[in-house]
């Protein structure tokens, strides 16, 4: 392939003069890819303090650990994953320092 | 937001205290309610032995209240004064309970010592069941909570976490090790171009990080181009769960170069080389193969691509002059696509191309690993050469006429559709302020609304005059 391009044109293909800057395409919000694990970690969250279920509390906290390392946009993303977060952790704390759930104990 | 992360931090201290508060309360009322029992199952015990011999009453009562203390070690002084209020028993009066409390109380430790040795080992020996299986009931229900669920979660978390570092550094790595080959000093990126990176001046970083995945690389300066870029799209490494979950479902690291072509540098071209399945799903979905380009067959009579690969084009004609020896010869012919041909994954010219820039040329290479970075050395050489290729290409006058017509149709195709969309949009409109004035009707009094009636009267025989005017004008 280089000995084509020496062929084709002895001289540099570059042209400094043409050369322009880089500019980041804008993205609309709408584009974005659906956040799936902090949608999964809400509705964890939402059913471990609901339910009182410790499972479902801890998968909540896992997917919002997900949701977070797969984090982009630092201010657009953190309100969802940081309400996903608190319900997770309510959840946390009702079930280890609540009261006992009926028929079993904690 | 501030605000409302101080109110939701507010909200759950406040449940934590009220929740810990009912606790103590429940735990209180338990304790009322065992000293109750006790008492109750004392006073019989105790009667039983008065009965029986009235000088070991008192005796009796002491290590009673010595397992107590011990069963409940909670220091209440409830049920230690209440023995000795029992032993007062003969003084029926219930509610002398509270004024015997404390003087009772202090007179304890100093009586009870000496019989309580004695006592204990007599009376130890029936009650030492007792707390036995007290505590081995305990021990069985503490046995029987298993961590297993905080256990696994937790461990789970660690790996998470250290998994996100590592694949983090695994990923950069990897584009770093690419920018090395292809685009540092001496590369062919900077062989082909004045302007590498995507910051400004001579130090310009050579990658853009877009979150753990995304890395792109920019290079403009060129004769027939704008500009180029690269996307790498890399495995999602750092999520421990994308892992697991490619390993059941196979993904690959890609890097995308799309070339931003001159107007006045690219003919009417559309054309595409990808692998058979590929190429149809192409030929189906993208908007400009699927208007102008169908699947070209291969023509006998020449050297062409490999079987994995099909080739979709607008004319055989210009198929074949962009599929040229040195091509073929490099990578897509029999022999040199075994080797250096794996990675590649599609290409696509196009000057009606879908999005932003209309004549761009679009290749997709797989990305191999840190360690085998040279394999793509031919692939990445496609770039270049195909752009000088199409950039110095002129369609012949037949292929011209062809590829004229079908573009003048799209184009007619595309501003009726403008039109269309425009007239809806105007109709919408007019519904709309309709809508709006009948509303606003409706609220008005009857005086506003025969001033409304008059002054749409009005309006229409204005109306009625431009219409004609515009109709000259046509």
């Amino acid at each position: 392939m280089s000995h084509n391009n020496n062929s084709t044109s002895a001289n540099d293909p570059r042209q400094p003069s043409a050369a322009k800057p880089y500019v980041p395409q804008p993205v609309s919000p709408e584009d974005l890819p659906v956040d799936y694990s902090g949608f999964i970690a809400v509705v964890f969250g939402i059913a471990g303090v609901m339910f009182r279920y410790k499972l479902s509390s801890w998968l909540a906290i896992i997917f919002c650990a997900q949701s977070l390392a797969n984090m982009k946009n630092v201010e657009n993303d953190l309100k969802q994953i940081s309400m996903a977060m608190m319900f997770a952790i309510m959840g946390l704390v009702t079930n280890y320092f609540g009261p006992a759930r009926p028929g079993t104990r904690s | 937001m501030n605000f409302s992360l101080f109110h939701l931090l507010f909200l759950l201290s406040l449940l934590i205290t009220h929740l810990s508060f009912s606790r103590v309360l429940a735990d209180s009322h338990f304790e009322g309610f065992d000293a109750e029992d006790d008492e109750t199952i004392e006073e019989e015990i105790l009667d039983h032995h008065s009965i029986r011999s009235p000088p070991v009453t008192k005796s009796d009562s002491h290590p009673l209240t010595d397992l107590e203390t011990q069963t409940e070690p909670d220091p209440n002084p409830v049920p230690a004064s209440d023995t000795p209020s029992q032993s007062d028993l003969q003084k029926p009066s219930a509610t002398s309970f509270e004024y015997w409390d404390e003087d009772e109380f202090e007179g304890l430790p100093v009586e009870q010592p000496p019989p309580e040795p004695a006592k204990d080992t007599e009376n130890a020996t029936p009650n030492d069941p007792d707390p036995k299986t007290t505590a081995k009931s305990q021990d069985v229900t503490v046995s029987k909570k298993s961590f297993t669920v905080e256990i696994v979660c937790g461990s789970f978390l660690i790996v998470f976490v250290i998994n996100y570092f590592t694949g983090k550094r695994e990923n950069e790595n990897l584009a770093l090790a690419w920018a090395a080959k292809f685009a540092t000093k001496g590369s062919i990126f900077e062989k082909n171009f004045s302007l590498l990176g995507v910051g400004e001046g001579e130090d310009s970083p050579l990658l853009l990080k877009e979150g753990q995945t995304v890395f792109k690389f920019y290079a403009s300066g060129r004769r027939y181009c704008q500009g180029l870029l690269a996307t790498m799209e890399l495995k999602s490494r750092h999520d421990l769960i994308s892992r697991l979950f490619n390993l059941v479902v196979p993904c690959k690291d890609e890097i995308t170069f799309e070339v931003y072509m001159n107007d006045e540098a690219m003919d009417q071209v559309i054309f595409a080389v990808a692998k058979k399945k590929a190429a149809k799903g192409m030929q189906k979905e993208v908007r400009d193969l699927q208007r102008f380009a169908g699947l070209v067959p291969n023509p006998s009579g020449r050297k062409w691509v490999v079987d994995e690969l099909s080739v979709i084009s607008e004319s055989k004609e210009v198929a074949g002059d962009l599929i040229t020896e040195a091509v073929l010869e490099q990578v897509f012919g029999d022999k040199a696509y075994e080797k250096y041909g794996k990675n590649f994954i599609s290409m696509h010219f196009s000057d009606q191309h879908p999005g932003m820039h209309r004549k761009m040329l679009v290749f997709k290479f797989a990305l191999p690993d840190a360690n085998n970075m040279a394999d793509m050395t031919r692939l990445v050489a496609l770039v270049p050469y195909y752009i000088d290729l199409i950039g110095r290409y002129k369609l012949s006058s037949q292929a011209r006429s062809k590829t004229e017509t079908a573009r003048v149709k799209a184009a007619q195709e595309a501003y009726k559709e403008l039109q269309n969309a425009r007239q809806e949009a105007l109709q919408r409109k007019k519904a709309e302020k309709k809508k709006m004035l009948e509303e606003a009707e409706a609220k008005l009094s009857a005086e506003a609304v025969r001033k409304r009636e008059a002054k749409e009267r009005a309006r229409q025989m204005k109306k009625g005059m431009p219409k004609m005017k515009m109709t000259r004008a046509h």
